[in-house]
């Protein structure tokens, strides 16, 4: 059987199809800052609010992980996981300066400041699509 | 304009904590509407302005009405045609709807006005208001709904957000496993005479430690549980407050805190942050803290008794430092001297048992840190008194999500 066509629950929020998927954030021309996801406004209260001053980039797909927890617990609707497992969530720094939330691909050998890659990860499948989210793989002991 | 009014809290009144299935969110507000009345020797008809707290999800019960609560009240309490605002702030809403009532006496527009909020959010995690895993055509603005793609996405809850913060903390500072066990088992202390608690009675610290991680490492009896809950509080001119009630609490200062740009904290319901030099985490939480000192005229060392946000034990360590303006890391060693033990402490901690013992109903739980601060400071807690006797000083805060925070200082007027 063909694997299942794979589909982000929610578009537009990292780039897709890609072999080396990144997210997609919104960058301030003037100051530097950056939103995920996207932003029509820069929040830097001292920047003009002119759309026109931010552009969209894609975010490295490596960072550092600030903190993490491993959630023992399934989460209410609408949040969906089939099969449930416990899951990692952590809060990544990537070197541009943002500070990123994300799944993690493994419960296992997570640390703080571990190297982690920017992947995809499955959450649940009917008929005809796998839908994912983007996720973070330790790529160091 | 001319100068502010000085405002009194002459009435409270409170709905017990819990789950009641059998019970609106209204006929709860209800019941302590007509506490604070009896409180502040009051009817209905003195009231002359009204402040809501704005029920959140109203996509799983309650619907419109509790959203615009003040009129659907209005309609049990009797419609009298006087202003009623329905505000939202996350968990910070009932003291923010405190300070909508404040305001309108201060200001000099009404001279008696009541903050009211009822929730009903006992049913276990806080969650987005869309229903389906994945949006529907209906479903217009998801990609915008930040909180629905940090649930749905990231798998991040409240508790997750929560013990990512607390293990970043563990690295840091090294908070013990036993330390959070212990701010639960403590705070516990003051939830057995409160007969506004949802759980009453002393936690040990072994069956707190052998309660399981909900989002490794905090523990399901160190996280507070979703809770029913109601509470009113009612608020006059100082100059005639004790016409009222012949106890008094005079608001030297109250605030809504919200973030500073920069602060590394991502906040619950977003999904990033951009850290820059010099800005603090919990960003919106100290500025409340630094506003209410500097409006009240007074520094950590002022205040006799504490209501803090203990919505986690994470939020007990980091909430004792925001409040007292201490170094991270302080708070641990605080808690082990026995200092702030709600009860026999030197400085009481969250009198009634704290959110831990009392259960979280959102946007009623800023106002029930307000009543039992004063319920303490008149002294009429019975066994659940607290043994310090100069109650001059009270200080609240209330945590929320998403950025939003507010805080108090109340203090005695008789």
């Amino acid at each position: 059987m063909p694997d299942k066509k794979k589909v982000p629950l929610i578009e537009g929020l990292f780039t897709w199809p890609s072999d080396k998927p990144q997210l997609i954030a919104s960058r301030c021309k003037k100051c530097g800052a950056l939103f995920f996801p996207k932003v029509p406004y820069c929040g830097n209260p001292d920047c003009p609010k002119d759309k026109a001053n931010m552009e969209v980039v894609n975010i490295s797909n490596t960072g550092t992980i600030y903190t993490y927890t491993i959630h023992q617990y399934a989460p209410a609707i609408p949040f969906k996981m089939e099969p449930f497992k416990p899951y990692g969530v952590a809060m990544v720094d990537v070197p541009e300066g943002l500070r990123v939330l994300g799944m993690t691909t493994t419960t296992e050998g997570l640390r703080i400041g571990q190297k982690v890659e920017m992947t995809v990860g499955t959450l649940y499948e009917d008929a005809e699509n796998a839908y994912i989210t983007w996720m973070w793989k330790p790529v160091e002991k | 304009m001319t100068k502010m009014r000085e405002v009194a809290i002459v009435g409270v009144g409170m709905h017990p904590w819990g789950t009641f299935p059998d019970k609106s969110m209204q006929e709860m507000g209800v019941e302590a509407i007509v506490a604070a009345l009896k409180d502040a020797n009051m009817t209905w008809r003195d009231i002359q302005s009204c402040a809501f707290g704005a029920y959140m999800w109203i996509a799983d019960r309650g619907g419109i009405p509790s959203l615009l609560m003040g009129t659907s009240i209005a309609r049990m309490m009797g419609e009298t045609g006087i202003p009623m605002v329905n505000c939202v702030n996350a968990c910070a809403s009932g003291q923010a709807i405190l300070r909508e009532a404040v305001l309108a006496v201060a200001s000099g527009h009404v001279d008696t006005a009541i903050a009211v909020a009822a929730d009903k959010s006992a049913g276990g995690f806080f969650r987005p208001q869309l229903r389906e895993a994945r949006p529907t055509k209906f479903d217009r603005g998801a990609e915008n709904d930040t909180d629905y793609i940090r649930f749905c996405m990231t798998g991040e809850t409240n508790p997750a957000y929560w013990a990512m913060e607390l293990k970043r903390r563990m690295y840091e500072v090294g908070t013990t496993d036993d330390d959070l066990a212990l701010a639960k088992h403590i705070t516990s202390f003051g939830s057995v005479h409160n007969p506004y608690a949802r759980y009453r009675k002393v936690f040990t610290m072994e069956e707190i430690k052998a309660s399981a991680y909900v989002a490794e490492p905090l523990r399901l009896f160190e996280i507070c549980a979703t809770s029913d809950g109601a509470a009113a509080v009612i608020v006059t001119t100082a100059e005639n407050a004790q016409k009222f009630n012949k106890k008094p609490l005079l608001v030297n200062a109250i605030t809504v805190g919200t973030p500073t740009f920069g602060d590394p904290t991502i906040r619950l319901t977003f999904c990033s942050s951009y850290p820059r030099p010099g800005v603090p985490d919990l960003s919106e939480s100290r500025n409340a803290i630094a506003a209410i000192y500097k409006m009240a005229g007074m520094k950590p060392s002022d205040i006799d008794i504490i209501e803090l946000p203990d919505n986690s034990s994470w939020h007990y360590l980091v909430y004792l430092e925001c409040i007292l303006q201490m170094k991270k890391g302080e708070a641990e060693k605080m808690l082990r001297s026995g200092k702030t033990h709600p009860i026999t402490g030197e400085l009481p901690v969250c009198s009634g048992g704290g959110v831990a013992a009392q259960g979280e109903a959102v946007v009623a739980q800023g106002l029930s840190q307000v009543c039992q601060l004063v319920r303490q400071m008149r002294g009429e807690c019975g066994e659940g008194q607290v043994k310090k006797t100069k109650l001059n000083v009270g200080l609240a805060q209330t945590y929320g999500y998403a950025g939003n925070n507010a805080a108090c200082i109340i203090s005695r007027a008789w």
